[in-house]
């Protein structure tokens, strides 16, 4: 109770300093400001960034498994996959008959090609041949239509379902089902519209939207069959782990290309954790990065308010010498500069947050969903105050290790 | 008794040359005594004052004040003995130019720990006693110069301190001022404080009852002396 007092008067004393030297407090705050603003408009973003990555992704479907012949990501030598053989139609087929307990197996392949609706024309589309069994792969749905269904990939039906860019691109804001549209030199009908998904595309992975659906049946025959490498999706039952389930599929298309138990792999297993944790990784990188950056911006405004307490401390030398001569203690007179410096990084610190979630504002109109979120708010309050008692520190440790005789004299 | 020094000495190092401030001083001054330190500059008035008001520790000797051995504090526990047993009036007033008459004069009990209503009645005592109840929430530049050595007088008795230290407590007053502060001094003295004047204004030291003076960092006299009790009312009158 007793040293509360002091605190109190410590608190008092700071806050009145403050008040009594409001532009060069200003001033000083601009500096706490301009870093808080800065740290937290870069985690923001990298939030933002991150749901909207993890959005995207949700597409690929987090208990499916992809059979490539290359690895998604690829870390180390890129030239060890080049002589891989392409995954065939048939081996789906067989893979098929051997993974009893998959919940689907879904064979697809892509090419690019333009694609064109009277004289609008979309270069280099992605067009993916695929089979009705996608729909069980993906959180994504049509729209508007319906998605190809078993009839269309067993009759070779020249029918396309289009991405949501696709149809803006083509279409505009007219209908597009029913309607026939060029894919490459073939023609196929509109039967459905997929919903939107937003881009992956900063991070150079897929954009959904600008993707063209066709049976896999007529996708071969407009593009051809032989040397296309197909990729066979694989949707683990729910009650196998992914892990356990990736060792069938692996044993089972060991089997399939007739692999002695002394050869590696010829082909890949990808799925949706992996792009997770490269995007991780590349985005843990480029956030230190950032934070690193507008920590040297904080950085900077907390030697500026250092600047400021060391000169508030030889203003009051005389004072501190009053304060100490009846009785002030050193923990006082340290908490009464400690608390000057703390507030005032507190005060620029709210200001700073006030501000970012303003910019916030702006990103998420303009760029992408972002938030601040409460554990940002609290963080950047306490980094704020950190940063004031670490600049206050030293100043305040002066302040209170002053003679009382000399401070007394000081003019 | 009030406080006692023993053998006090005083050494500074003043680049390679020591300064012998105060040489095997040795003091005793009882309760409710009213005394006067003279000396010309460069005798050891300063650093005798500094020594008896726990801003500074001598270098060798002992100092007993109210019952308490000093001489080896620390800085905290002296801070504290200055906060409980020892109330400094200066020749510059030293008052906290950006507090009120009320803040200033109860500081010493917020470092002391008193709770606060109790705080603004020992307060509310304090400047009673030099008569400024009417000045309370004005701010030290707003009140003349003997007006700010009876604010600095009030927070020197706030808290009910062992000794009142007064350092030239004239020194800045013009001759009419001065008395009137020295009348205060006479009537606190006369309430059972016990006062340690230390001035080389013979004026100021005759309102004392015991005069030492030093030379050279010794003490080369220590005189007894009938105040003149006339004196007293005289002024007040």
């Amino acid at each position: 109770m007793k040293a509360w007092y002091d605190t109190a008067e410590s608190l008092k004393i700071a806050l009145a300093a403050i008040k009594a030297n409001k532009s060069r407090g200003v001033l000083t705050t601009l500096g706490i400001v301009i870093g808080i603003l800065a740290v937290v408009t870069t985690m923001t973003a990298a939030n933002g960034l991150g749901n909207t990555f993890r959005e995207n992704i949700s597409t690929l479907g987090s208990d499916v498994l992809y059979v490539s012949r290359r690895p998604w990501v690829v870390t180390g030598n890129f030239f060890q996959f080049r002589n891989r053989k392409n995954l065939e139609l048939k081996e789906s087929k067989l893979l098929e008959r051997r993974l009893r307990r998959a919940v689907a197996i879904n064979p697809s392949s892509n090419a690019n090609r333009s694609v064109k609706y009277r004289s609008n024309v979309m270069e280099g589309t992605t067009i993916i041949g695929t089979t009705d069994k996608h729909m069980l792969m993906t959180a994504s749905t049509p729209e508007l239509g319906r998605f190809i269904t078993s009839f269309d990939v067993r009759f070779k039906k020249r029918v396309c379902v289009i991405g949501s860019e696709v149809k803006a691109k083509l279409f505009g804001n007219a209908d597009a089902i029913n309607k026939r549209m060029k894919i490459g030199r073939d023609s196929y009908r509109v039967i459905g519209v997929m919903e939107q998904q937003g881009s992956a595309g900063f991070f150079g992975g897929p954009n959904f939207d600008r993707q063209v659906f066709t049976p896999i049946t007529s996708f071969t025959k407009s593009f051809g069959h032989r040397n296309r490498g197909f990729n066979i999706a694989v949707k683990a039952p729910p009650e196998v782990s992914l892990a356990d389930f990736e060792y069938e599929v692996i044993g089972e298309m060991r089997k399939i290309r007739k692999l002695r138990p002394a050869q590696d792999d010829d082909f890949s297993i990808n799925q949706m954790n992996q792009l997770v944790s490269a995007y991780n990784n590349v985005m843990g990188v480029i956030v230190l990065i950032g934070l690193v950056i507008t920590g040297i911006s904080l950085f900077v405004g907390g030697i500026g308010v250092m600047n400021i307490m060391f000169v508030s401390v030889t203003e009051r030398t005389r004072e501190i010498g009053i304060r100490k001569a009846i009785g002030a203690k050193r923990r006082a007179i340290l908490s009464q500069f400690l608390f000057e410096s703390s507030t005032i990084c507190l005060i620029g610190g709210v200001v700073g947050l006030v501000l970012a979630f303003g910019v916030t504002g702006l990103i998420s109109k303009f760029l992408m969903p972002a938030s601040i979120s409460l554990p940002i708010v609290a963080v950047a309050i306490f980094v704020s105050i950190l940063t004031g008692v670490v600049s206050g520190l030293i100043p305040a440790f002066k302040a209170s290790k002053l003679n009382p005789i000399d401070a007394l004299r000081y003019e | 008794m009030a406080l006692r020094i023993t053998d006090v000495s005083k050494t500074y190092q003043m680049g390679v040359e020591e300064v012998h401030a105060l040489q095997e001083v040795s003091i005793t001054i009882e309760d409710n005594e009213y005394v006067a330190i003279m000396g010309p500059s460069g005798s050891g008035k300063s650093t005798m004052m500094n020594v008896l008001g726990c801003l500074d520790t001598p270098t060798s000797g002992e100092y007993h004040l109210a019952g308490e051995d000093v001489s080896k504090m620390n800085d905290d526990q002296l801070a504290e003995i200055r906060n409980q047993k020892i109330g400094f009036v200066f020749q510059t007033f030293n008052l906290i130019p950006r507090a009120s008459v009320f803040h200033n004069v109860e500081l010493p009990l917020v470092y002391g720990g008193v709770a606060p209503a109790q705080r603004a009645d020992m307060t509310n005592a304090a400047i009673g006693k030099v008569a400024l109840e009417d000045r309370k929430t004005h701010k030290p530049s707003e009140l003349s110069g003997g007006q700010r050595q009876r604010v600095a007088i009030a927070r020197a008795l706030v808290n009910n301190p062992a000794i009142i230290l007064a350092d030239e407590p004239t020194g800045n007053l013009d001759s009419v001022t001065g008395e009137e502060i020295m009348a205060i001094f006479d009537g606190l003295h006369k309430a059972g404080n016990t006062i340690i004047l230390v001035t080389h204004e013979k004026d100021v030291a005759e309102h004392a009852s015991r005069i030492i003076r030093l030379k050279d960092g010794r003490v080369e006299s220590d005189l007894v002396t009938q105040r003149p009790e006339s004196r007293f009312g005289e002024v007040l009158a």
